[in-house]
């Protein structure tokens, strides 16, 4: 595990730590070499419970480095994906990116808007303007489009006094018993924090069991903590701590390969036995620089109620169990409509954010569809294969253009009143091992006695199925 | 106003009985209005037009059910688009994520105000809907089958006990299995079923579905009705 490279790995959130590299890249020999060694590190630990891509970047600040490793690709079949910026390189590599990438989306929306479309465009700006026009906020971003990283932010030492903890009697042996204390845990501290007007941006999490073992992990926003932000991260780390202990059963969200080798990241170590005691220890501290309420809050005290429910039910189903949705732009018509029929997020279907929050996560296709769909029942049956043939004999390719008839109609499902299509749709095109191309078919079948069935029929290699129903 | 105490009424200067009487009528008049308010969550167009009281009576259990493909879900994000409306939060239990965003954006819900929560195991999904019911003003859940009629009972209990909306969307009833396995097991107040209509807009080889107006059968304890249910106009 990483740890074993450097005694201060952070993890900002699951799928993504952060460390310092300058100590650890002299002694293993240079950034390339360490970032191989690590990508070796990683893809041991997470390939044991699911397969997934591990992308490693090095550059002189850790906003560089992340986009880094998001851009990193093997060089060869077999290479590591690692991409290293040269020192003092960083903000030359961060130039060509848009704006949106630095994370805040609404100043990115206006930049865009002033004609400032990359990174570069916006770090060309002088700082004193940008700092007058956006705040500590813009500043904080103008630091990071010029490769600075949060460097300028004077930290403060925490005083010795805010560590909070809480001991678990009976102990803990449940992810939620463990959540529930770490929740006032979590609130305890941003209070006191609070009245000293300090905010903190990293905090090590601690845990003591009966046995004696001490774990600890440290966890860092990109922000500031709020109180639902840090009892969040405090209950990633109990679900990895307890999910590296159960093996793979208990936890309820493990059974998805995704939660599985997130949990195998952050966990580092089992816990053998109970939980007896929980701290929070600030890690670092800035001052508040306030922050400003809306004007038009809407009715807070529903707004909490919800939140204080769904985080509860996210604690009991896992982190990614509770979503809410995002509209994005709306493309064309007929493109929506093609986009809104299909299963993988297609152009105008809302993205899926988890719960709490502010990052898109990566979500199963299905529930991205647009079409009013329920269940889509028989998918890839063979006796539609039918479907995929034309009228003047097979059809050939994905493409070309065939006349759906349905003398074997899946189920019970009768003749074909109304069809439309193909639409053409390629998924992933970008992406030679993932791509998809595949075509779409509106039909609308007799129900018999029922009326009409309205679906959405895929074919693909050939082989079609009930892609959707609308409902 | 309407609670001032009688002695302090009484003392009110250049008040005669007559006018005093009338104004009481008026406070009655007022008051179950404002009330009235707190207790439904106002369903628009003419699907509300079939409900009690235009819209979902707050501490209920409503059942939608309907034959696959017939229109169930179009149905509950409708119910969904109604808390939504009121300024509340609305929880759609999906556990086999096949809800649409897009297609409950259309239905009038604002995403900002909903949530999904997807993969809930079926032994914890009457715990699962029974905290959401804690805080969400309208959940809709499919029942699982082999519901216990006890959990049901529980949860309209808790529905009823935080003022919250229960949207059992029940399984479609299968040819094989008369005994409605997916079924509320209990009475609910209201039993809505999606009947299915024509889609307009697909001829042989072109066109594009467009949205149907649903048939919808209302089942209420003054007695069963049913009409069309155009459908909303969309955004754009």
């Amino acid at each position: 595990m990483p740890s074993r490279v450097h005694p201060r790995v952070e993890i900002v959130r699951p799928g993504l730590l952060t460390f310092a590299t300058r100590g650890p890249s002299r002694y293993f020999g240079g950034d390339r070499a360490l970032a191989e060694m690590v990508h070796a590190a990683v893809h041991a630990a997470v390939s044991a419970v699911a397969a997934a891509p591990v992308r490693v970047g090095v550059a002189d600040g850790r906003f560089a480095a992340q986009l880094a490793a998001r851009n990193a690709r093997p060089e060869a079949s077999g290479l590591p994906a690692a991409l290293v910026v040269a020192p003092g390189g960083s903000a030359s590599f961060v130039a060509p990116f848009p704006v949106v990438v630095l994370g805040a989306p609404a100043t990115a929306d206006l930049l865009e808007r002033l004609g400032l479309p990359t990174v570069g465009d916006f770090a060309a700006l002088p700082p004193g303007a940008v700092a007058e026009r956006f705040g500590p906020e813009g500043h904080r971003l103008h630091c990071l489009a010029r490769g600075l990283d949060d460097a300028s932010l004077a930290l403060t030492e925490p005083p010795p006094d805010l560590v909070e903890q809480i001991e678990l009697d009976p102990p803990a042996t449940r992810v939620d018993t463990a959540a529930f204390a770490a929740k006032a845990l979590a609130d305890r501290l941003l209070a006191r924090l609070g009245e000293r007007g300090l905010v903190c941006t990293r905090v090590m999490v601690e845990a003591e069991t009966e046995h004696g073992e001490r774990l600890a992990r440290c966890w860092r926003h990109e922000g500031a903590f709020t109180a639902a932000a840090l009892a969040e991260r405090v209950r990633w780390q109990l679900d990895g701590w307890f999910a590296a202990r159960s093996g793979d059963g208990d936890v309820a969200a493990l059974g998805d390969p995704r939660a599985r080798q997130d949990a195998a990241v952050i966990a580092d170590a089992a816990l053998t036995s109970a939980i007896g005691l929980l701290r929070i220890v600030p890690d670092e501290v800035l001052p508040a620089d306030g922050r400003q309420l809306g004007f038009w809050g809407g009715d807070q005290v529903v707004h909490d109620r919800a939140d204080r429910v769904l985080a509860r039910v996210q604690g009991m189903l896992g982190h990614d169990a509770v979503v809410t949705a995002v509209p994005q732009g709306a493309a064309r018509r007929g493109e929506r409509a093609v986009g809104a029929m299909g299963r993988a997020a297609g152009a105008g279907a809302p993205a899926l954010r988890r719960w709490g929050e502010a990052r898109l996560a990566r979500c199963g296709a299905a529930a991205v569809a647009g079409a009013r769909l329920r269940a889509a029942a028989a998918r890839r049956s063979p006796r539609l294969g039918r479907w995929a043939r034309g009228r003047d004999g097979p059809r050939r390719g994905v493409g070309a253009t065939g006349v759906p008839t349905s003398r074997r109609a899946p189920r019970r499902w009768g003749e074909v009143r109304g069809w439309a299509g193909p639409w053409p749709h390629d998924v992933r095109w970008w992406d030679p091992a993932g791509r998809r191309r595949r075509v779409l078919w509106q039909v609308v079948v007799d129900a018999g006695s029922r009326g009409e069935i309205a679906c959405l029929i895929s074919v693909e290699a050939g082989r079609a199925g009930v892609e959707a129903l609308y409902d | 106003m309407v609670s001032l105490a009688a002695a302090e009424r009484a003392s009110l200067p250049g008040r005669d009985p007559a006018s005093r009487s009338r104004l009481e009528v008026l406070a009655r008049e007022v008051r179950p209005a404002v009330a009235a308010a707190d207790r439904t969550l106002p369903v628009a167009g003419d699907l509300g037009a079939l409900l009690p009281g235009g819209g979902l009576r707050r501490g209920s259990v409503v059942t939608v059910g309907g034959a696959v493909g017939d229109g169930g879900t179009s149905l509950v994000l409708h119910l969904a688009a109604a808390a939504t409306a009121a300024g509340e939060w609305a929880a759609l239990v999906d556990p086999r994520s096949t809800l649409g965003g897009a297609a409950a954006a259309e239905a009038g819900v604002s995403l900002d105000r909903c949530a999904f929560v997807r993969r809930v195991p079926q032994g914890r999904w009457a715990t699962v809907v029974a905290a959401l019911l804690d805080g969400v003003a309208l959940v809709v859940a499919t029942v699982p089958t082999g519901l216990r009629p006890g959990d049901a009972r529980r949860l309209a209990a808790r529905a009823r006990e935080r003022a919250a909306v229960l949207v059992a969307l029940e399984a479609p009833p299968t040819a094989g299995a008369p005994g409605r396995a997916g079924a509320w097991p209990v009475e609910a107040a209201l039993r809505m079923v999606a009947e299915g209509s024509p889609w307009p807009g697909l001829t042989a080889g072109s066109g594009l579905l467009a949205p149907r107006a649903l048939r919808v059968g209302v089942e209420r304890r003054d007695g069963a009705r049913s009409g069309e249910v155009a459908p909303l106009a969309r955004a754009g």
